[in-house]
């Protein structure tokens, strides 16, 4: 008997728990994320994990237009900027209110330029004392206070602001678009202070409901959204964390959340084999390169960078090792952004081309061993990452093959890697002699790429490279706001890059996005600024 | 037995200082620095010099150290570098998931590996005996990752029977009170977040459950046999007993302690944080949060919480000493 009732509660027990869950409501859109964010005030964050949350409550002056890096109006609808390219005019948007009920007007924006701009303003100084930076405000326009670009910023009337620069900026309005500028509900900073990042206020098509931490973000929609056309189709957005990769996949296949960052390049085809699912690559935007450290002295002889060059097979990399993905990259800026120069002849795969450049440049026997400028001599060292990175999904692997690509042209390295922090570390220290790295570009503008790495000459981050005429090509680029004149300099640009060898540019990498097929609307941006207020499903 | 509790309670106080210099030493001598981890390819030497001001990683490791100190003497395990929150405030936040996976892994562990155990003593080289011992092999032998995996893909997508991954269901509200979801569902008479959040624990329990239960067997095997030998079993067997009261009666008290030594263990180890099945289960426990703060290098995190389990470790040790002595009459402690 006590076994027949023992039976009996199992197979109760089993059919309660086992089954189909509940279906998620078709006015719930779960979106996989791969980490949780490190906190949702736009201001202080650098990390698109914590960005793409921000993005559907707060918005800028100006964003990036559907899939392309070109500005149009958000919460300015127009502007106009003075004839030295110093003062801007931006009239915005009436009767627009933050979640909070806070207008939105002049003295709101003023107040949000002030809190990034000013380190005495207090809810600047809180976040300093807290450990946090405004990281993206000193790195786009020079600093703070006297150091800043932007010089004065005033409220004309309720509906127009005034910015004041010290000079030009090219790339003033592409950085305004960047997610870091957008603006907040002073009253919600002020009420919650170091803590507003965990209580984001905007004006956006979302609203902040709760964090659960190390789960979940829950959005909602905004009812009282200014832009009706733009209006939030579907009323509930969960954001969850999934750190493993073959997880947020299981979780798409089962349908517990219907889109996700962060897809193996190997899953691509199990993802395009499943007639539930569906794929969506974001225009790329993240450049792979092989970068010499210019304190080696054999790097200091173009001869020898060129024959890197050469030995290189690019296309035999992409072709295997990025899921059908990547695209070769010639030089720095990806095809998306508009200083691109399509002209530009890359180095042809050529392996014998490779050793006669060493012939010449003094290494008959091939090239294996490296001599520091004080002297020291070590056997050549290729350095790989331990991560994967958009812009080299399977490091180990692409390190694998250029390395065998070079030792075909005679140059043998030893492949070396360590811990990722210590990788930026020794970078930075200038102890790398030849290494992968890359870069991820913020703004869609041609400045964000070249003159973040070739404006300080010798500077680590260049790779102690000092090449004047082009650092003053691109200062002069930065400096006009003609984007005509400004793409024909960045086109010289890469030219020159591409014929001092300064740098070897790999691969460009478009990273896949996977949904469920029923997910219509997204809209996927270079810059990663992706709005989910354009989704809804269909059947 | 009460002033035995209290000299071994005593004792945690020279172990959780002998930790606090062992992690704290370890913790900065992993190579690697914080500010570089923070801003990544962004990282200048300047900048990098600025943020590591600002996070006081400037000082001396002695002061560093002392600082971390006093800070823990008034309840301040420090605040995260990453976030700023502080890490007290996430250790109540992210513990109660960690003992709940953990109880579930060990209550499966024990319903299914002692019995397991007997069994396999009682019909010594049977073939259950057989099958049970390479269960139990397998147990130890197969990788987590592995394991997690093929369970939430086998049980998630081909069949749907359960979920592959989370605490709750998206469509799920449940008001947190304790953190602990089971608790806080009954508290609110939430049956939907009650029956959501089991379904969700049954995975990873399991996954967690397969090396405390391979343990569990095994050694309640080893321990029955050798108390089956034992002259007073064979007295009972002759006196007419039933072998169930044989074994469970007699037997089973005296095999028990091994395995109470091993259940302990596998707690703590348990309660430390299971990273993988976390991981693979997105289960936002302590475990997957430490390895996260380690590749961070956020270090507060990984000293406050290292000592916060050095600490769990020590109680639980201590609760299985104490257990002994009601398991075993004979036991008295000094």
């Amino acid at each position: 008997m006590r076994l027949i009732a023992w039976v009996t509660i199992g197979i109760a027990l089993a059919g309660m728990l086992l089954g189909a869950g509940p279906a998620v409501a078709q006015t719930t859109f779960v979106f996989g994320n791969q980490g949780e964010p490190v906190e949702l005030d736009p201001a202080v964050i650098t990390d698109g994990i914590s960005n793409r949350i921000t993005r559907q409550v707060s918005e800028g002056l100006v964003k990036y237009d559907g899939s392309t890096t070109n500005v149009i109006p958000s919460l300015a609808e127009k502007w106009s900027v003075s004839a030295d390219g110093t003062v801007w005019t931006f009239t915005l948007r009436k009767n627009v209110k933050f979640h909070d009920g806070t207008p939105f007007d002049a003295a709101a924006v003023v107040w949000n330029f002030d809190r990034w701009r000013l380190s005495t303003h207090p809810q600047h100084e809180n976040q300093i004392k807290a450990g946090k930076t405004f990281e993206y405000y000193e790195a786009q326009f020079g600093g703070f206070d006297d150091k800043s670009l932007i010089t004065k910023v005033e409220a004309v009337n309720p509906t127009t602001v005034r910015v004041t620069l010290k000079s030009p900026q090219g790339p003033f309005l592409a950085n305004l678009a960047m997610f870091v500028f957008d603006i907040v509900s002073p009253t919600a900073v002020e009420k919650w202070g170091v803590e507003f990042g965990k209580h984001p206020v905007g004006t956006g098509p979302y609203k902040f409901v709760e964090w659960k931490v190390g789960q979940e973000v829950i959005l909602e929609a905004n009812p009282d959204y200014w832009d009706k056309a733009h209006a939030a189709k579907i009323s509930r957005v969960v954001v969850r964390n999934i750190k493993d990769n073959s997880q947020r996949l299981a979780g798409l296949k089962a349908g517990e959340i219907q889109g996700f960052e962060g897809l193996n390049p190997d899953d691509v085809k199990v993802v395009r084999a499943d007639p539930n699912l569906q794929i969506i690559l974001r225009p790329t935007n993240t450049t792979g390169y092989l970068a010499f450290n210019f304190k080696v002295k054999e790097f200091q002889d173009k001869r020898v960078r060129m024959a890197i060059a050469h030995a290189i097979n690019k296309k035999g990399i992409v072709d295997a090792l990025y899921g059908g993905l990547g695209l070769v990259a010639k030089e720095f800026q990806p095809p998306s952004l508009w200083g691109y120069n399509k002209e530009l002849k890359d180095y042809e795969y050529n392996p014998q081309r490779a050793r006669d450049l060493l012939k010449e440049a003094g290494f008959p026997q091939g090239l294996k061993e490296i001599t520091w400028d004080d002297g020291k001599k070590e056997p050549l060292q290729f350095w790989y990452m331990p991560v994967s990175r958009p812009y080299y999904p399977n490091p180990k692997e692409i390190g694998e093959a250029m390395a065998a690509d070079l030792a075909k042209a005679g140059i043998t390295v030893q492949l070396q890697t360590t811990d990722w922090t210590v990788y930026l570390d020794k970078r930075k220290n200038g102890q790398l002699p030849l290494y992968m790295l890359g870069w991820t570009g913020d703004n869609g503008d041609p400045d964000n790429f070249v003159c973040y790495f070739f404006c300080s000459p010798g500077a680590s981050r260049e790779g102690f490279y000092t090449n004047q005429p082009l650092t003053e090509i691109l200062l002069q680029a930065q400096k006009l706001t003609d984007q005509g004149k400004r793409a024909e300099l960045y086109r010289k640009a890469e030219q020159m890059i591409h014929d001092d060898v300064a740098r070897l540019f790999i691969a460009h990498n478009q990273p896949p996005i996977p949904f469920q097929k029923k997910v219509k609307g997204y809209v996927a941006n270079p810059t990663n600024s992706e709005f989910f207020n354009t989704v809804y499903f269909q059947e | 037995m009460g002033q035995y509790a209290i000299k071994r309670f005593l004792t945690i106080v020279p172990v959780l200082i002998g930790v606090s210099l062992i992690v704290f030493s370890f913790t900065h001598l992993i190579p690697g620095d914080p500010a570089v981890a923070m801003l990544g390819e962004r990282a200048t030497p300047q900048r990098v010099a600025e943020v590591r001001a600002q996070l006081g990683l400037d000082q001396p490791l002695y002061t560093q150290y002392f600082i971390y100190v006093g800070k823990i003497l008034h309840g301040d395990l420090g605040a995260s570098i990453l976030r700023g929150d502080p890490v007290l405030r996430d250790l109540v936040r992210r513990f109660p998931a960690t003992v709940e996976l953990a109880t579930s892994a060990i209550l499966i562990a024990i319903l299914v590996g002692v019995p397991m155990g007997i069994i396999s003593a009682v019909w010594r080289n049977s073939f259950f005996d057989g099958f049970s011992r390479l269960v139990a092999l397998a147990g130890v032998s197969m990788p987590i990752f592995w394991l997690g995996l093929m369970l939430a893909w086998c049980f998630g997508v081909v069949l749907g029977w359960l979920p592959t991954g989370f605490r709750l269901g998206t469509d799920v509200t449940l008001v947190t009170v304790t953190h602990f979801n089971i608790l806080d569902s009954l508290l609110a008479g939430n049956w939907s977040a009650l029956v959501s959040s089991l379904r969700h624990l049954i995975l990873p329990a399991i996954a967690l459950s397969t090396i405390p239960m391979a343990v569990i067997a095994r050694m309640t095997r080893a321990s029955l046999l050798e108390v089956l030998s034992q002259d007073y079993i064979r007295t009972a067997e002759s006196k007419g007993l039933p072998q169930r009261a044989v074994i469970l009666r007699h037997a089973m008290r005296n095999a028990l302690l091994p395995v109470m030594t091993v259940t302990g263990l596998q707690v703590g180890r348990l309660l430390a944080g299971a990273i993988l099945t976390e991981t693979i289960f997105s289960w936002p426990g302590i475990g997957l949060w430490i390895y996260e703060s380690i590749q961070a290098r956020d270090y507060p995190i990984v000293q406050g919480a290292t000592l916060f389990i050095a600490t769990i470790f020590v109680m639980v040790n201590l609760l299985t000493d104490v257990l002994y002595a009601s398991v075993d009459p004979r036991i008295k402690y000094d």
